[in-house]
């Protein structure tokens, strides 16, 4: 497929961004009640494989 | 987690990352200070990483900053900015200046003197963040909750959305939902003229 064959719906491409906000904005609730409701220990290490892949030692 | 807010402390036994460690090593080389912006929420459990920390410090004079920066040069940082310690101290007044461990740029520490009244809240009202043994202190929670609404792009509704800054401050906000001085938050909200923004949380 050539770039000027695409055909873009660009009202269900915005539908898609405010559903996919809606869901980022409903994954912060959760993960900030998953912190409010775990030890320290357990949810720093789910969260520390996110940040020591993107910071080294 | 347990935060006591007449204390002002925050009390956390997590496992420390690559990105703690870099800041605890950094904040050990000085005496006052306040970390703003991203990392607040970042060490507060928020689920991403950042390539700076944000570090605000009282005025310094050229002996004092001299100090500092053989501290920091002997304890492997360098400056990002320049080598020469008078051009930075010069570059501090007008700008932050970046400190890096040697030889690597990220992360790195944005250090800036305090300007503004904003600056001057969030370091008078810092809140003691204890963990495993070392201290960090950090800018209130409803400070830097308003402050991430602040920053977050102007624009349409969909665009603040999935706006980066609007999940740190809802982040801390349903993390610390019982203990926030929602009064304090709201006054810091009008202050910043950004009251429609509190539907975000």
């Amino acid at each position: 497929m050539k770039v000027e064959e695409i055909k873009i719906n660009l009202e269900e491409l915005k539908e898609f961004k405010r559903k996919n906000a809606e869901e980022r904005l409903k994954f912060i609730d959760f993960w900030a009640n998953f912190v409010k409701t775990h030890p320290d220990k357990v949810w720093s290490k789910q969260q520390n494989v996110v940040i020591n892949s993107q910071i080294r030692k | 987690m347990e935060y006591d807010a007449e204390k002002r402390e925050i009390k956390l036994d997590k496992e420390l990352n690559n990105l703690d460690t870099f800041v605890i090593e950094f904040c050990s080389l000085l005496k006052d200070y306040v970390i703003v912006s991203g990392y607040v929420s970042i060490l507060l459990g928020r689920s991403r990483a950042t390539e700076d920390v944000d570090l605000l410090v009282p005025e310094m004079t050229k002996e004092a900053f001299e100090i500092f920066w053989k501290k920091a040069f002997d304890s492997g940082f360098e400056c990002v900015n320049v080598l020469d310690s008078e051009e930075a101290f010069e570059m501090l007044q007008e700008h932050a200046i970046r400190f890096c461990k040697e030889g690597v740029a990220v992360p790195n520490m944005e250090f800036k003197m305090i300007k503004n009244d904003l600056d001057i809240y969030s370091f008078d009202n810092k809140i003691k963040v204890q963990l495993n043994g070392d201290s960090l202190f950090i800018s209130p929670l409803e400070m830097q909750i308003a402050f991430k609404l602040f920053l977050a792009a102007d624009g349409n509704e969909e665009e603040i959305n999935s706006d980066k800054d609007i999940e740190d401050a809802r982040h801390l906000y349903k993390l610390f939902l019982d203990k926030i001085n929602k009064g304090e938050l709201l006054k810091m909200l009008e202050k910043l003229n950004i009251n429609e923004r509190l539907k975000w949380l």
